[in-house]
C-alpha cells in the first residue's frame, strides 16, 4: 500500500454535539491503481482527501504513506515531496504562464528534478496535451479543460506517484472530462501512479479500477 | 522558480499593483526624506557653528540673573570675587586642555607712543591727549606660553615668551606689539617706561589732574602681531576690526604680578587722596583684592556641555559658566525651530508609511489570497512565501526610495528657503552682554548660520535616509503578513 488511512475521524462541533464527517475510517490505495471515492455533495469526501494530502489534520487516526504516518513526515514536506494534488477549480497562478505555474512546484520539492526544468515543464505540458504557444500563454487565456491539464502537469512536476485529485472534471464538458479521466488511467496503468479521484459522476466512478463509497461517515469498497 | 524569482516575476507581472505602491512610497519617502535632509542639515549647521565659535569658556557674573533680580534684592546681595584656587581647581578638570586667568589695567607713557591706526600714522597725524591718556592695556597672565598665542589670537613674530619664574615672581618683562616696537624703535631686550597716574578729580572744577604717579619699567621680551590682520573683510567688517586692531596693539603682555603689584598701587594712593572713599572702604572693611578672569581651553567643543555640568556646583551663587558655543543658542533660532519642525513631521510621517503601507500590503495580500494558499498547498514554506511578499516589496521599496532621495532632498531645500526666510523677519535682537570670553571666538551672526544652513546630498543622509526608509517599510510589510501565517491551505483551495 502506497497510502493507507486508519481508524480516521473527523468532526465538526455543533454546540455540545459532534457531527462525525468521518467515523473510524479505513481504507487503503496501492501504485498502478485508478480509484475514485463516489459520494453525494456534503458527504465528506472532500474533507477525506484534505486529510489524504494533509491540507487537514484528523480529529484522530493516522495517514500512512508507504506504512509511515504523514504527521511524522511533516504536512507540509509530505505535500512538497510525496503527492499532486489537483482541485476542481484547478487553482493555478493567473499572472504565471502555464509553463511557470508548472515551474513553481519544481522548485518548491526537494525531490530530484533534471537540471533543465523548463524543458521537463514543457515536455510535460505536451504529453498532458498542452502545445508549446499554449503554455507560455498566461493561464487565464486558457480555456477550462486547457487549465485543468496545466492543473495535472503541475501535479505531475514533482515525480510524485500519488496523485490525490477534488472533483477534476466538476467544471469541465463531458467531452473534456473523458479527456481529462483517459490521462489519470494513463498515469495509473502505464507509469504506476497512484490516482484517487474524488467525484460524484458514477460515469468516472465506472471506469475506475476500485470506487469507494462514503456515506454518512463511512467508506465501502466496491470492485 | 524559486521564491526570489517569484517575486520579481510577480512585480513584472502585475505592473499596476506595484505602481500603486511605487507611488504611496515615493509621496512617503518624499516626506521622510525632507525632513532627513533638514534634520542632517541643522545637525550640521550646530556642529560648524560651534567648532567656529571654538572651545573656551570663562566663569563669569550671571548678568541675567542679577537683572531679574528686584532693586531691594539687588542692593541686599553681596557678590562673592572669584577665588583663585577656585580657579586652579576647575583649570584642573579633565575637559581643560590649558587655562589662564588675567588681570588688567590700562596705563599712559610720556616716553611710548601709541599705535593709533594705518591711516593716522601714514598722516603723520599723532593723536595727542590732554596730559597723559592711558593708551596701554596691560594685559596680565599667569600662563607663561600665553594663551592669545596659543589660541591664534596672535602671534608671537620675534623674540620668546615668558619664562614660568617670571610669571612667578612678576618680573619687569613684556611682550608687545611689533607695530608699537617699530614705532618706538624698541629691540627685544630693550626697556620703555610706562606711567601709573593717580587722577584726582576737583569737584568744583570739574578737573582731573594727576595727583600722584610712579614709573613702570619694562624689558621688550617678545613682538607680535594680530593672528587676523590679513583676512579679507567686507568695508563694513573691516572698520570694525581696524579698530579692534589699534586696542590689541596697544595691549602689553605682562606677568599678573605687575597689574597686581599697581593696581595695589593706585588703590592705595587714591584713599590717600580721597578720605570719603577711605572711609568708606575702611568701614565696610573692603580691601584691595586682585579681581581675575578666567579663561578655560577645553579640549573639544562638544566638551563643553559636560564641562559646564561639573563646573556649576562648585561656583558661588550668581555665578555662571560661559562657553563659547553658547552663543549659537541665541542666533540659531530659525535653524533650531526648523529642526524641530522636521522631527516632528518625521515622525509622524513614518508613522503614517507604516499605517498605510501596512493597510495596502494587506489589502494586496487578500486579494492574492488565493495564490498564497497555492504555495502551501503545494508544500512551500510559510517563511519562503513571507519572503516572496518581502522582496515583492521591499523591490517596490528600493526603486521608490531611490526617487524620493533626491526629489525629497530638493523639496526639503525649497521649504528650508521659505522657512529661514520666515523665521528671519520674526527673530527678535535678544539683549546681548559683553563677555570676557568673545575675544576667544569668532563673532557669528543670525546670518552666518543661515549662510551655513544647507541641504545637502551626502554619504551620510544617504545612508540615513536608507535605513530610515526601508526599515519603515520593513517593519509596514511584516504586521500584515501575520496574516500569511494565519493562512488555512484547505480554506482556500477547496
Amino acid at each position: 500500500m502506497i497510502l493507507e488511512a486508519k481508524d480516521l475521524n473527523y468532526f465538526y462541533q455543533d454546540g455540545d454535539r459532534r457531527r462525525y464527517v468521518l467515523k473510524n475510517t479505513n481504507v487503503g490505495f496501492e501504485k498502478g491503481k485508478f480509484y475514485t471515492i463516489l459520494g453525494q455533495s456534503g458527504s465528506g469526501k472532500t474533507t477525506l482527501l484534505s486529510l489524504l494530502s494533509a491540507l487537514d489534520s484528523p480529529h484522530s487516526g493516522t495517514v500512512l504513506f508507504n506504512e509511515k504516518d504523514i504527521k511524522q513526515i511533516g504536512y507540509e514536506k509530505y505535500r512538497r515531496n510525496n503527492v499532486g494534488i489537483i482541485f476542481q477549480s484547478y487553482n493555478l497562478i493567473p499572472s504565471f504562464t502555464a509553463v511557470e505555474n508548472v515551474l513553481v512546484p519544481m522548485s518548491i520539492t526537494e525531490n530530484e528534478i533534471p537540471e533543465d526544468q523548463k524543458s521537463v515543464a514543457y515536455n510535460l505540458l505536451d504529453y498532458i496535451g498542452i502545445v508549446k504557444s499554449k503554455a507560455d500563454r498566461t493561464v487565464n487565456k486558457l480555456s477550462g479543460g486547457e487549465q485543468q491539464r496545466v492543473a495535472i502537469a503541475r501535479a505531475l512536476a514533482t515525480n510524485v506517484e500519488l496523485i490525490l485529485a477534488d472533483e477534476p472534471t466538476g467544471n469541465l464538458d463531458e467531452e473534456m472530462e473523458q479527456e481529462i479521466i483517459d490521462i489519470f488511467k494513463k498515469l495509473a496503468h502505464d507509469h504506476d501512479k497512484c490516482v484517487v479521484v474524488v467525484t460524484h459522476s458514477n460515469e468516472i466512478a465506472e471506469q475506475s479500477d476500485q470506487t469507494f463509497t462514503l456515506q454518512k461517515g463511512n467508506l465501502t469498497a466496491y470492485e | 522558480m524559486n521564491f526570489i524569482k517569484r517575486g520579481l516575476l510577480s512585480i513584472t507581472r502585475k505592473k499596476g499593483k506595484a505602481l500603486i505602491l511605487l507611488a504611496v512610497i515615493f509621496i512617503l519617502g518624499n516626506v521622510i526624506s525632507g525632513s532627513i535632509s533638514i534634520q542632517q542639515a541643522t545637525g550640521n549647521v550646530e556642529k560648524n557653528i560651534k567648532e567656529k565659535l571654538g572651545a573656551a569658556a570663562t566663569v563669569e557674573l550671571d548678568y541675567k540673573a542679577l537683572e531679574n533680580m528686584d532693586e531691594e534684592e539687588q542692593m541686599s546681595i553681596e557678590i562673592a570675587d572669584l577665588d583663585l584656587e577656585l580657579i586652579k581647581q576647575i583649570g584642573e578638570i579633565s575637559y581643560v586642555k590649558y587655562y589662564d586667568y588675567n588681570m588688567s589695567t590700562w596705563l599712559g607713557s610720556e616716553s611710548l607712543q601709541s599705535y593709533q591706526g594705518e591711516e593716522m600714522d601714514d598722516a603723520g597725524v599723532e593723536v595727542v591727549a590732554d596730559g597723559m591718556s592711558p593708551d596701554f592695556m596691560l594685559k596680565g597672565i599667569n600662563y607663561a606660553p600665553v594663551l592669545d598665542f596659543e589660541e591664534g589670537i596672535g602671534n608671537l613674530v620675534e623674540g620668546r615668551i615668558f619664562e614660568s619664574q617670571e610669571v612667578e615672581n612678576g618680573s619687569s618683562v613684556a611682550i608687545i606689539s611689533k607695530k608699537i616696537a617699530e614705532k618706538n624703535d624698541l629691540q627685544i631686550g630693550d626697556n620703555f617706561t610706562l606711567t601709573n597716574s593717580v587722577m584726582d578729580y576737583d569737584e568744583t572744577t570739574g578737573e582731573e589732574k594727576v595727583a600722584t604717579s610712579r614709573d613702570v619699567v619694562l624689558e621688550v621680551i617678545g613682538l607680535f602681531e594680530p593672528a587676523s590682520a590679513n583676512v579679507e573683510q567686507s568695508e563694513e567688517d573691516a572698520e570694525m576690526l581696524d579698530f579692534m586692531d589699534i586696542d590689541y596693539q596697544n595691549t602689553i603682555y605682562v606677568p599678573n604680578e605687575i597689574i597686581s603689584n599697581e593696581s595695589r598701587y593706585q588703590s592705595e594712593e587714591y584713599m590717600k587722596i580721597d578720605e570719603e572713599y577711605a572711609e568708606m572702604v575702611e568701614a565696610e572693611g573692603t580691601d584691595y583684592s586682585d579681581i581675575y578672569t578666567p579663561i578655560f581651553v577645553l579640549k573639544s567643543p562638544e566638551d563643553s556641555v559636560a564641562f559646564e555640568e561639573e563646573v556649576q556646583p562648585l561656583l558661588p551663587e550668581l555665578y555662571k559658566v560661559t562657553n563659547a558655543g553658547d552663543q549659537y543658542d541665541s542666533i540659531a533660532a530659525p535653524v533650531e525651530s526648523m529642526s524641530k519642525l522636521a522631527g516632528y513631521v518625521l515622525i509622524v510621517a513614518v508613522s503614517a508609511t507604516v499605517l498605510i503601507i501596512g493597510l495596502v500590503v494587506l489589502l494586496f495580500l487578500r486579494d492574492r489570497k488565493h495564490e498564497l494558499g497555492i504555495y502551501l498547498s503545494l508544500g512551500e514554506q510559510r517563511a519562503r512565501v513571507v519572503g516572496q511578499i518581502l522582496i515583492e516589496v521591499m523591490v517596490v521599496a528600493v526603486i521608490g526610495i531611490t526617487l524620493s532621495l533626491f526629489s525629497g532632498n530638493f523639496l526639503a531645500q525649497g521649504i528650508s528657503n521659505t522657512l529661514l526666510n520666515a523665521e528671519d523677519t520674526q527673530m527678535e535682537d535678544d539683549m546681548m552682554y559683553y563677555s570676557e570670553l568673545q575675544a576667544y571666538q569668532n563673532n557669528i551672526t543670525t546670518d552666518d548660520v543661515v549662510e551655513s544652513y544647507e541641504v545637502r546630498l551626502d554619504s551620510s543622509y544617504i545612508l540615513m535616509f536608507y535605513l530610515i526608509g526601508l526599515l519603515t517599510i520593513l517593519v509596514s510589510t511584516i504586521i500584515p503578513l501575520v496574516y500569511i501565517v494565519r493562512l488555512n491551505p484547505k480554506k482556500i483551495m477547496m
